[in-house]
């Protein structure tokens, strides 16, 4: 007899092969009839982080935050939104990363300050404490965005916290355990939520350098409604101006993310339909050293070869 | 470790941490003596370093960088950086540049007023359980319902989080009243988002702007833009009317002892907000002003200091604004938080929705506020100055969310269709300036010093840096700790009654610090 959790994985393998379906009939009606004991429990922590991640995960917009935490998944811990508070929340995260509590998967928010790790704590022990105690226990983690990949803004030049991301941290500990990045500062609500509904229904996504394909194998630029201006070379002067941002900083061709197709905030805008140039906020070098700014005003920046039309 | 306890009758240590529904990492160390707290520190729990980051940096970054130390209210942090750019660069700001300033800081403040009541606070006060009488036929109710019925049922550990388990406290016990706050609670999260797309529509998105800049705004000023605003921003706003304000209104009737309960003991101080013309210090919408001893008088940023004796840096301490410095010592002696003591002329200060609104009305500026204090402070039968309370802060934001909705409703319409949204930019060699605004949590300050074309300096004095503050030098404890002194506990155990004063401050943490 193979237990639930044997069957669900064996489950989960099958679709990723064969897409749901392909499945024999009773495997996809258990994979789509989950009931509350089959649905991933996410266990949220913050490191070095300003909660910006998940405030952009409540921006969901369909299905809706609710149903996305209580029928897609179940938030088993969220400090901006758990209920229980003090001791009782502490002994219901030592409950799940002893693992008596039951299955769940990491969500991270934030980067680890491993050259301070009085910079991070969380009830009376330090953050890294819980997460060498987490890659025992889970099936796998979501690193949730530009902090928890690659240390972001906390892990920039001059920081004093020593910040990285989630798998450099385990890495240096010798823990190899699955870590799907998911890049952004802050991350898009749909980067998150449809890689936790691929893992329910579907299976582990397909990946590209650890972050699920489907979102980031091709570069702004590349995707980008101004590209067409770029070849023509009609560049914007001035920030507020229509034409290709390259000239004034942006960082699309540097930077893998479908923003230029997804838009933000239920389809309202981007950042370049704003005429604002994309800053990187989805690439891992993003914000890191003090030599490359966000904007080029006072220069006539050079354009580099067209390397999209030679390939 | 925690202190183990002591006999029943004698002084307890009980911490809060970590406190949730807040934003990051709060430690609260508690002494609990005959029912009531009589001591308070409040220890917050993560630094990055933000404005070590900054040193060197283009001028022209600080205003995405900073954004990054809240993503709950980003666009505070992105205007007031643009502010300080602004006086320092000596920029003439378009009147599109500035209005277009006001829509966007605007809209973040009504999703987070919606926010901090249902998401963070309503739980300490409504009892989620009674979806379980539900008789009704909607069908998003009858869903939750079914919903906790088969996470109880269901013999699994932790049956209904996030909502489930919580502390054992008096709740509202009124079945009607607990379905129709858990039906706003649902649809508070539908109107916070709308309000975050009227902040995208300029902003570019949300969190974390990219089309704010010193100087005005990216977007252009498209009429068809403008009208979508305001489509999004009168939902929001009826929903304030309609729904927020009863609320507050219902759960003070039920729980009327918390107009007198987590008053801070010292003064207020606001920077009031929203620019009426261009020009930075043109009159704002709301006035700013210090109120010391029950007199408002005009804010001089010189007379702030920074203590840092009971925080984790060896950087000099009682510094002003221009000369601060940040150097992390995370295990110096006596230090128990990595928030500094900012203090106004020496005197400890609250900041926040209840510092806003008593500032503007005891000046008599702001008609949309003083009509809405008398009306509420007299069928409520509190004075003004209850403001200074648990409930007084949940109002306070009420009434500003309603004030602010019909203020970006009037504002919008005074946008030049087609004209320039932004100051032509051009970095000078050096200069200095500061940027003060008010962020949904209180007074927010950057201070900028550029040389060579980079920043030399910046320092944020941030809104939580001075509620969750630590004592000072001299020992005084901050507004925060101030509020929770005295407060009587039922159970020093599971304190629900300290946790309402302190989400009613909605602390930030990740600002706190930065």
């Amino acid at each position: 007899m193979i237990t639930r959790r044997e069957f669900l994985k064996m489950a989960a393998a099958l679709a990723a092969a064969y897409g749901i379906q392909g499945l024999p009939a009773p495997v996809a009606a258990a994979l789509n009839t989950l009931g509350p004991e089959g649905v991933p429990r996410l266990i949220h922590l913050q490191g070095l982080a300003c909660s910006g991640c998940s405030i952009s995960l409540l921006q969901a917009d369909s299905p809706s935050i609710l149903p996305l935490i209580t029928d897609y998944s179940q938030l088993g811990f969220h400090s901006d939104l758990s209920a229980v508070s003090g001791k009782k929340a502490l002994d219901l995260i030592d409950a799940f990363l002893s693992g008596k509590a039951g299955e769940y998967y990491l969500t991270f928010e934030g980067a680890i300050p491993e050259a301070m790790p009085e910079a991070c704590v969380i009830g009376d022990n330090h953050l890294t404490d819980y997460l060498l105690k987490a890659a025992e226990t889970m099936n796998g983690a979501l690193a949730v965005g530009a902090c928890a990949c690659d240390g972001g803004i906390p892990g920039a030049e001059g920081n004093p916290t020593g910040a990285i991301g989630l798998k450099q941290f385990f890495r240096s500990r010798g823990i190899d355990k699955l870590v799907v990045d998911i890049r952004g500062c802050s991350v898009h609500p749909d980067w998150v939520w449809h890689t936790v509904i691929r893992l329910v229904k579907a299976g582990l996504p397909k990946l590209v350098n650890d972050s699920p394909a489907l979102f980031f194998s091709r570069k702004v630029h590349e995707q980008c409604p101004r590209y067409h201006d770029f070849q023509e070379e009609i560049f914007a002067k001035h920030l507020s101006d229509k034409g290709c941002l390259f000239k004034l900083g942006c960082l699309g061709p540097d930077t893998p993310a479908d923003c230029p197709t997804r838009w933000w905030n239920a389809g309202r805008t981007w950042c370049v339909n704003n005429n604002a140039p994309c800053v990187g906020c989805a690439s891992p070098n993003f914000a890191r050293a003090k030599s490359i700014p966000f904007y080029r005003i006072s220069e006539n920046r050079e354009v580099p070869h067209q390397q999209g039309d030679d390939e | 470790m925690r202190t183990p306890k002591l006999p029943e009758r004698g002084m307890r240590q009980i911490n809060l941490g970590p406190v949730t529904r807040i934003e990051g990492h709060l430690n609260i160390h508690t002494t609990v003596e005959n029912g009531a707290i009589v001591d308070a520190k409040c220890s917050t729990e993560m630094f990055r370093g933000f404005e070590m980051i900054l040193r060197g940096r283009d001028p022209l970054d600080a205003q995405q960088i900073t954004q990054r130390i809240c993503g709950v209210c980003p666009y505070a942090h992105g205007i007031a950086a643009s502010y300080a750019q602004e006086a320092a660069y000596g920029l003439a700001v378009p009147k599109n540049g500035r209005i277009l300033h006001n829509l966007i800081q605007g809209a973040n403040h009504l999703y987070d007023y919606l926010l901090n009541f249902y998401q963070l606070s309503a739980l300490d006060y409504v009892d989620v359980t009674s979806v379980l009488r539900y008789q009704g036929r909607d069908e998003e109710l009858l869903h939750v319902k079914q919903w906790v019925k088969a996470q109880l049922d269901s013999g699994m550990k932790f049956p209904g989080t996030p909502f489930l388990p919580r502390l054992p406290g008096p709740y509202i016990t009124n079945v009607e009243l607990n379905i129709g706050a858990l039906k706003h609670y649902l649809e508070a999260l539908t109107l916070q988002r709308k309000a975050n797309q009227a902040v995208a529509i300029f902003g570019g998105k949300f969190p974390h702007s990219t089309a704010i800049f010193p100087g005005g705004c990216s977007q252009n000023a498209r009429v068809e833009l403008i009208t979508a605003y305001q489509s999004l921003i009168r939902e929001v706003r009826d929903f304030i009317n309609d729904k927020y304000l009863p609320d507050i209104v219902a759960v003070a009737e039920i729980f009327p002892e918390y107009w007198h309960i987590g008053a801070s003991k010292g003064g207020f101080l606001s920077y009031g907000q929203f620019p009426l013309s261009p020009a930075l210090d043109s009159e704002r919408f709301i006035a700013p002003g210090v109120l010391l001893d029950g007199k408002v008088r005009p804010v001089d940023f010189d007379r702030i200091r920074q203590d840092v004796k009971y925080a984790r840096y060896d950087s000099g301490t009682g510094l002003s604004v221009r000369e601060s410095d940040t150097s992390p010592s995370p295990q110096k002696q006596d230090a128990y938080t990595w928030t500094k003591a900012p203090r106004y002329d020496g005197r400890m200060v609250e900041v926040g929705p209840a510092a806003r609104v008593m500032i503007d009305y005891l000046q008599g500026h702001n008609e949309g506020i003083r009509k809405r204090v008398d009306a509420y402070a007299a069928s409520a039968g509190i004075r003004v100055e209850q403001l200074n309370s648990v409930l007084g802060r949940h109002l306070s934001r009420g009434i500003l969310g309603a004030v602010i909705a019909d203020f970006l409703l009037e504002e919008s319409d005074r946008i030049d269709a087609d004209a320039p949204t932004m100051a032509p930019l051009e970095i000078p060699e050096s200069g200095e300036g500061f940027g003060a605004t008010e962020a949904s949590r209180g007074a927010l300050l950057h201070y900028v010093r550029i040389a060579n074309q980079k920043i030399d300096m910046y320092e944020c004095v941030v809104p939580t840096t001075w509620n969750c503050s630590p004592r000072d030098d001299r020992g005084h404890p901050g507004a925060m700790e101030s509020a929770l002194i005295g407060t009587k506990i039922r159970d020093p155990e599971e304190q629900i009654e300290a946790l309402r004063v302190v989400r009613s401050l909605d602390p930030c943490i990740a600002c706190s610090v930065h």
